[in-house]
């Protein structure tokens, strides 16, 4: 992607997506599927919230816990940018997460058959924030062994919820993922779209 | 739009720097205005509006170089620039804020929505749909 040398428009706006869920359920993975660029990483501490900035001063950095982000980026034009963040889905992590959702447009919950309960405590939070979300069942090595409406009643998942499954490694499967959850968000929109 | 991995090489990875020392040891940003996907982009017009003393308490790090170098050819996250320093984002955080002190560059917040019920824009959803509909 070639990038112009001119000012960068003054009104360039950046928008972004959370993709959560237990550790080790595609999370990174489906952000780089999408992403243009190679998943991003970068850290926050841990102890910022829990102990105070200002105590942060003399502790030895080897000491000081960080809490490890993915993310990835989509240019859709000049104007806007639209962000993937693959956010840890422990409580532990939750000190970080007024910074993750502000401007976000909603978010993934990625959810693994195998073990479900991982998912719960990021649909806990989406639903608790009234954040609007998706659930994408990670369908590893291609198993597709529980129903979707079974899956539903596990999560104990609002009938409003799309609920979709997908390979976490396919491009296509994480647009289709990103896409029914703007789908989802236009869906909650009162006033029907204008015709054009 | 192309893909990342087409074009894969590796970065040599930066050595690692006692994040606080680069921040002359300040912990706080002073500014809870940033924020992950706050978009930094470069002041062209290099006039700097911080006070001479400002300036110079402030007098640039490498660091501070590398992100003005980040924001030249476009806005870039917060977020990007922590993952190109390899530094915690509250240390980024500092540094960027002396360089909108000093009026180096200038930031712009997201939009404040996907709280209570608060819904995206149309014309911002209907952006993002035909984007992905593009990969
Ligand atoms: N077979 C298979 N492996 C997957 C799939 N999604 C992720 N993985 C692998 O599962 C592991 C954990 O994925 P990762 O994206 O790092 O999970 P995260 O902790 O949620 O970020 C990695 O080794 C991935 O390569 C999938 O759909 N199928
Ligand atoms: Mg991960």
């Amino acid at each position: 992607m070639g990038f112009a040398n001119s000012d960068p428009a003054p009104t360039a706006q950046a928008v972004k997506i959370l993709v959560a869920g237990g550790f080790g359920v595609g999370k990174t993975t489906l952000v780089g599927a999408v992403s243009e660029v190679a998943p991003l990483h970068t850290e926050e501490y841990l102890t910022r919230a829990s102990v105070g900035v200002d105590d942060l001063v003399g502790i030895d950095a080897k000491t000081t816990t960080t809490v490890a982000l993915d993310f990835g980026r989509i240019t859709i034009s000049d104007e806007l940018v639209l962000y993937l963040f693959g956010t840890p889905g422990q409580e532990r992590f939750w000190f970080m997460w007024n910074d993750l959702v502000r401007g976000a447009l909603g978010a993934v919950v990625l959810a693994d058959t195998r073990r479900l309960e991982t998912s719960f405590a990021s649909i806990d939070f989406f639903e608790s924030r009234g954040i609007p979300f998706v659930v994408a069942v990670n369908c590893f090595h291609n198993i597709r062994d529980r129903a979707p409406q079974e899956i539903r009643t596990a999560l104990d998942l609002d009938p409003q919820v799309p609920l979709v499954m997908c390979d976490a490694r396919e491009r296509s499967d994480g647009r289709d993922v990103l896409l029914t959850l703007i789908e989802h968000l236009m869906a909650r929109h009162p006033a029907p779209q204008p015709a054009v | 739009m192309r893909h990342w991995t087409e074009e894969l090489d590796d970065d040599a990875d930066e050595p690692l720097v006692r994040p606080y020392t680069i921040t002359g040891g300040r912990t706080t940003a002073g500014r809870d205005d940033l924020t992950l996907i706050t978009l930094i982009s470069l002041v062209t017009a290099q006039t700097p509006s911080g006070t001479d003393a400002t300036a110079e308490r402030h007098a640039l790090q490498p660091e501070h170089r590398t992100v003005l170098r980040l924001c030249a050819r476009r806005p870039v996250a917060v977020a990007e620039i922590a993952a190109e320093l390899d530094l915690p984002v509250s240390v980024t955080k500092i540094l960027i804020g002396d360089l909108i002190e000093t009026g180096r560059v200038r930031a712009r917040p997201p939009l404040a929505f996907a709280q209570n019920g608060a819904l995206p824009d149309m014309t911002i959803l209907e952006a993002v749909r035909n984007g992905l509909r593009e990969l």
